[in-house]
């Protein structure tokens, strides 16, 4: 087990994960990352919000980013224009 | 053995109750910490002690076969663990666990039910607490479905501030997404925005609470029923 820190690039800046996941490995760590960009972007729109996050950059505990997970990743492919 | 004086402890269903219910229970509180982490009550195993809490924080919480926890309700020095066993039954399926390191009171599940038997201050006093804490339970459930995730996280916030002392309370966010029934990073935007409102400030590991009106004012009636209850039926609480 590896820990990963899910840090989330918002429009002016990023929210920091302050402690971290436990993952087996970035495979693991990257479903994560989807499954909470589903949950938030769900939460944002039942609350009729535009969401706040863009993508996430998991870093390892050096703080090197080692993905990104944009949250379009997390939605049905139908809903994403590929023009 | 020596054992504290009512005037003396500070959980407020012993502060309440009349002089022979204290009489009944007093002497066979045992002085205990309660670390972070301690277990008070397991899942399906018999209940042994119930525990008053003077500080601190206790959560009770449920969990999927795959083990995604759920917290059913928390409380602190206005209640009790192990409060099944005043309704007669010897075990129950939540498990009860520090959250928020305090200290308190044990007494043996045989002894809590002897001086409730003695006592009908004691008896309805607890009794009126488990009314309150369903109350509790019944609003999580309310606040669940009809809440955002940061209105979720004010309402909790108000339940946790209620239960320290001072303004700061220390919280991760693993606790909170279990509070919540969210994943971290859902806790973590929540708290990014309730900050960003200038409702609190959140530290690692640290949350606090700088606006308290403003915090119930965006919980938006989802806190204070349960906690008006309490004061109600059994006195003042935090």
């Amino acid at each position: 087990m590896s820990r990963f820190y899910l840090h989330q690039q918002i429009a002016n800046g990023i929210i920091e994960d302050p402690d971290g996941t436990e993952a087996v490995d970035l495979t693991a760590a990257k479903h994560e990352a989807i499954l909470a960009a589903r949950q938030l972007l769900a939460n944002a729109i039942l609350s009729g919000v535009a969401p706040l996050g863009i993508a996430f950059q998991i870093a390892d505990e050096t703080g090197q980013v080692l993905l990104e997970v944009p949250f379009r990743d997390a939605l049905p492919p139908h809903f994403i224009n590929t023009d | 053995m020596p054992h504290p004086t009512q005037s003396f402890v500070r959980n407020c269903l012993l502060s309440v109750i009349d002089a022979a219910g204290y009489a009944a229970i007093g002497p066979h509180l045992e002085p205990v910490d309660l670390p972070k982490g301690t277990v008070l009550i397991e899942a399906g195993m018999p209940f042994t002690h119930a525990h008053f809490f003077n500080s601190g924080i206790g959560s009770i919480v449920v969990s999927t076969p795959d083990s995604q926890r759920v917290e059913a309700g928390i409380f602190g020095r206005e209640g009790l663990s192990g409060f099944g066993s005043l309704l007669g039954v010897d075990q129950c399926p939540q498990t009860t666990m520090v959250q928020v390191e305090g200290e308190g009171y044990r007494v043996s599940i045989e002894a809590l039910r002897s001086a409730c038997q003695q006592s009908d201050s004691l008896r309805e006093t607890l009794l009126r607490y488990v009314h309150v804490f369903i109350s509790q339970t019944s609003y999580t459930s309310l606040s669940n479905v009809s809440q955002s995730v940061e209105g979720r996280l004010a309402r909790w916030l108000l339940m946790c501030h209620d239960r320290v002392t001072g303004d700061d309370i220390a919280l991760t966010h693993e606790f909170l997404s279990i509070m919540l029934a969210v994943q971290r990073p859902s806790v973590t935007t929540a708290l990014h925005m309730i900050e960003g409102y200038g409702f609190i400030k959140a530290r690692r590991s640290n949350i606090t609470i700088v606006d308290r009106d403003a915090l119930v004012d965006f919980a938006d009636g989802m806190y204070g029923t349960p906690e008006a209850e309490y004061r109600r039926l059994i006195g003042p609480f935090a």
